[in-house]
């Protein structure tokens, strides 16, 4: 079975719109690159399946699961099976990276348990550290999530994902604002998830070169519209020309 | 963009005769200026009649001050010298003053539950909703508006006269205060952080604790020790009114003229707020390292 299933998404702002019958899927195991121009919808198309922002209309399915239909705490359980890495991280910088990664998990915990990292189960904080070994941070399980280097904070933020037991992982420009070799690394821990836990990840990448050695399969958005999907070897200069031609008339 | 001319063919600031090649183009014309000006103008207009009424309306004489500074000289000249009598004067005073800065301290810490309760219903990113929010807003704006003072005169006629009655007022006011610059603290941080774990499923309260009110813990403190500093000025003040402390002996002081007692009082007032001053700076310091 597929992980995300988006059939028919469109969105207007301000009667602008900014997707327009936009469908793909995402299946278990493969990593998805989403590319395209400034304002192509890309952010956009994301959040829609997070539920950071509601669609005019369309379909998003996560394993199966009708997610927009549902209401309260159905839709919130259902939505939970993908988690969101941003391109600002949006860690706790005051808070240790073990508390940050427990808070990925905050659903699962209820009442007074959930007010202060010092109530936190026993459970919850090993499982955090397992996540934090997955991304090969467990020795800085301790230290202040603000003062580790940008890779090191989004591979904090990637393991706040796991420990929210997320099997889909949407990932908005994730290595965009670390340094080239932060950026590798992280890329690199993205497709190896994908591979070999099973997740269904796609990430949004500012640079096609990333792609086309990271990711599985890529599509291409337009002014809101699919006009690439295919495997990365197929992202010829050709399809990047056309993706990117916004840009330039802008430049 | 092709007609600018290319700055980077312009030779290195070191070659010799750099300055021959040196162009200047004319810089456009700003339509906006004009407005600006116009504005500016009205704003100074605007501002000067209100100053020529405040003067009218306030009394406002330099004459008055010239003719009374013999009575003021008076006045200080019976302040010279301070009564440093330990058992009358010092000793009262420091133990007055010692009331003064307890009554600033709860005053300030036992005002923090319930600034943080009602910041966060006050806050648009942690409130449970829009209602709660404006009647949050309402309330803060309430025991803002209130002097701290007059809150000080309810209490005396409530608890009696003493320290009680002043860290009483002093709970309500910095409530209010303390309640909305924390609430605009959480308003003005990175949502980042909430919107991630609101995305992983949590809770508003659980955002609410482990997001909005963490990122701003240093402005919290910070504003808890500003906050401190005027509290125990304010609680000064509340003396006079009968909420005990130093203020109370100096308004005793000056009722029964005894002015060098009252000069002692301001002395050791002074020394008070110094040391305040410094530590809280000291500890801001320490916050921001
Ligand atoms: N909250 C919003 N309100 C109004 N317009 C928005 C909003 N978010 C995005 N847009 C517009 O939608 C378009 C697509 O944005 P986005 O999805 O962020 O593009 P991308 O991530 O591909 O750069 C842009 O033109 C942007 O200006
Ligand atoms: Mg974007």
């Amino acid at each position: 079975m597929t992980a995300v299933e988006v059939t028919g998404l469109s969105k207007a702002y301000d009667g602008t719109k900014v997707l327009e019958g936009v469908s793909f899927t995402v299946r278990p195991g493969e990593l998805l690159a989403f590319l395209g121009a400034n304002g192509s919808g890309k952010s956009t198309t994301l959040k829609c399946v997070i539920g950071l922002t509601k669609p005019d209309s369309g379909s998003i399915r996560l394993h199966g699961t009708e997610v927009c239909q549902l209401q309260g705490a159905a839709q919130v359980k259902a939505r939970s099976q993908a988690a969101m890495v941003f391109q600002k991280i949006h860690l706790v910088p005051r808070r240790t990276a073990l508390d940050n990664v427990c808070s990925g998990g905050l659903m699962r915990v209820q009442g007074l348990a959930s007010t202060s990292p010092a109530f936190f189960p026993k459970n919850l904080k090993e499982e955090a550290m397992a996540c934090l070994d997955r991304v090969g941070l467990a020795g800085s399980a301790l230290e202040r999530a603000g003062k580790l280097s940008g890779g090191q904070q989004q591979r904090v933020a990637i393991a706040r994902a796991l420990c929210q037991r997320a099997s889909v992982l949407l990932a908005d420009e994730p290595v965009s604002a670390l340094d080239p070799h932060a950026a590798e690394q992280v890329m690199a821990l993205l497709a190896e998830l994908a591979h070999t836990e099973n997740l269904a990840v796609a990430a949004v990448l500012h640079q096609p070169d990333l792609a086309i050695r990271h990711a599985d399969r890529a599509i291409g958005l337009l002014k809101g519209r699919i006009v690439f999907d295919g495997g990365t070897p197929a992202l010829t200069d050709q399809v990047l020309d056309t993706l990117y031609a916004p840009d330039r008339i802008a430049a | 963009m092709s007609a600018a001319p290319d700055i980077s063919r312009a030779p290195a600031a070191s070659a010799p005769s750099a300055a021959l090649l040196v162009r200047r183009l004319p810089v456009p014309k700003s339509r906006r200026r004009m407005a600006r000006n116009s504005f500016t103008a009205t704003a100074v207009a605007i501002l000067v009649v209100l100053h020529v009424i405040a003067f009218n309306s306030t009394g406002f004489e330099p004459a008055l001050l010239v003719d009374g500074a013999q009575g003021m000289g008076r006045f200080l000249a019976e302040s010279f010298p301070p009564d440093l009598d330990w058992e009358k004067v010092l000793k009262p005073s420091l133990e007055a003053t010692l009331v003064t800065l307890w009554i600033g301290l709860l005053g300030t810490t036992l005002s923090i539950p319930t600034a943080l309760l009602f910041a966060a219903f006050a806050s648009e990113t942690t409130t449970p909703h829009p209602l709660v929010y404006q009647a949050a807003r309402a309330i803060l704006s309430f025991f803002r508006a209130v002097p701290d003072v007059v809150f000080a005169l309810i209490f005396v006629t409530a608890v009696g006269l003493g320290p009680f009655a002043g860290v009483l007022a002093l709970i309500c006011h910095n409530t209010g205060v303390m309640g909305k610059l924390w609430a605009e603290a959480m308003e003005e941080s990175d949502q980042g952080p909430v919107q991630a774990l609101s995305s992983a499923g949590a809770s508003k309260l659980q955002q609410t604790f482990h997001a909005s009110i963490p990122l701003v813990i240093p402005q919290f403190v910070g504003l808890l020790l500003y906050r401190f500093d005027v509290n125990v000025r304010s609680s000064l003040v509340l003396g006079l009114v009968g909420a005990g402390g130093v203020g109370l002996l100096i308004n005793q002081a000056i009722k029964s003229f005894q002015f060098d007692q009252m000069l002692t009082h301001i002395i050791v007032v002074l020394i008070l707020i110094v040391v305040v001053d410094q530590a809280s700076a000291l500890i801001r310091r320490r916050l921001a390292a």
